[in-house]
């Protein structure tokens, strides 16, 4: 994942999730909590399960997640203030303790601190 | 264009290490790598009595690689036909959820190049006899696993491909002498 230009910011973090799934509730709310908090911006979850959010989670999928006829949840998006979306976290369907960890490096990760600075100074 | 394969940095960080059987007993899992005859990774995920939990197939490169993960598959099930598209999940990797090292090594990375993890996963299935099938792994046969479907309760639970008397009856995996991947 490569640094974004300086002129754009972070708009919105946005988790595509079931409630039944150990992998979303509640490991990825919680850690999209964090995100968002640390990125300052607000925080969106489209429940898959739900009529009014099912499709919305379907399209932000099909346009710029992993796309399956049976797609792996949760997945979580960044949206920039340049109307781009970027695609940032796939569950591990190898188990929940694989998704945890990748929580924790994306949250620790050197991309997120550079973002974190360069919106800072935007 | 041909697909790189995984460098350490990410064949580390895509290992699977440890874990339970999904939904069929509390068993820990075993991980075995195939060599598959392609350049990334594959680990197959099952409990001692041979039950399938999860295959994994990891790659860097430029395209999905389903449909010759699709393919692999239906040469080593039976019938092939148990292999369905709807079966198979993609998962793209970027580096920061990978850890350090890798995400230092996809930072580097040529454009348009990814880390993408295709699993399938099989849910059990109930027969018209009303008895639940998994799917099984048999890793006797020199070439590659063997996939299969069937009751692991049942007495006639294993392996298609290895002559009835040599079938296991409850874990084909106990019964399997090749080395294991080592240290995960």
């Amino acid at each position: 994942m490569r640094a974004p230009p300086p002129s754009r910011r972070p708009r919105r973090v946005t988790i595509v999730l079931a409630q039944w799934c150990p992998h979303c509730v509640p490991l990825s709310v919680r850690n999209e909590e964090r995100i968002a908090r640390k990125l300052g911006v607000p925080l969106r979850t489209l429940d898959i399960d739900r009529k009014d959010q099912g499709k919305e989670a379907d399209r932000l999928v099909r346009q710029y997640g992993d796309r399956a006829p049976d797609y792996l949840i949760p997945q979580v998006f960044l949206e920039w203030s340049d109307g781009t979306v970027q695609h940032l976290l796939t569950g591990f369907s190898e188990q929940v303790a694989r998704t945890a960890a990748a929580w924790r490096d994306l949250l620790g990760s050197a991309w997120l601190a550079r973002t974190r600075r360069e919106a800072g100074e935007g | 264009m041909s697909a790189r394969g995984l460098p350490p940095a990410l064949r580390d960080s895509l290992r699977v290490r440890g874990g339970s059987c999904y939904r069929h007993c509390q068993e820990a899992i075993r991980v075995r790598e195939i060599a598959g005859g392609s350049p990334g990774l594959w680990q197959v995920m099952a409990c001692p009595s041979g039950v399938v939990s999860v295959v994994s197939y990891s790659e860097f490169g430029p395209s999905d690689p389903s449909s010759r993960v699709l393919s692999a598959l239906r040469r080593w099930t039976r019938p092939p036909s148990r292999v369905r598209r709807r079966d198979l999940r993609l998962a793209t990797r970027h580096g920061p959820e990978l850890g350090p090292r890798a995400e230092r090594w996809l930072a580097h990375a040529r454009p348009g190049e990814k880390v993408w993890v295709v699993y399938w996963r099989v849910y059990p299935v109930k027969g018209p006899d009303g008895v639940e099938r998994r799917l099984g792994v048999c890793f006797r046969h020199p070439r590659s696993p063997v996939f299969f479907l069937g009751a692991p309760d049942s007495p006639t639970w294993g392996c298609p491909d290895c002559p009835p008397a040599s079938r296991p009856s409850r874990s084909p995996a106990k019964r399997d002498a090749r080395p294991r991947p080592k240290g995960r």
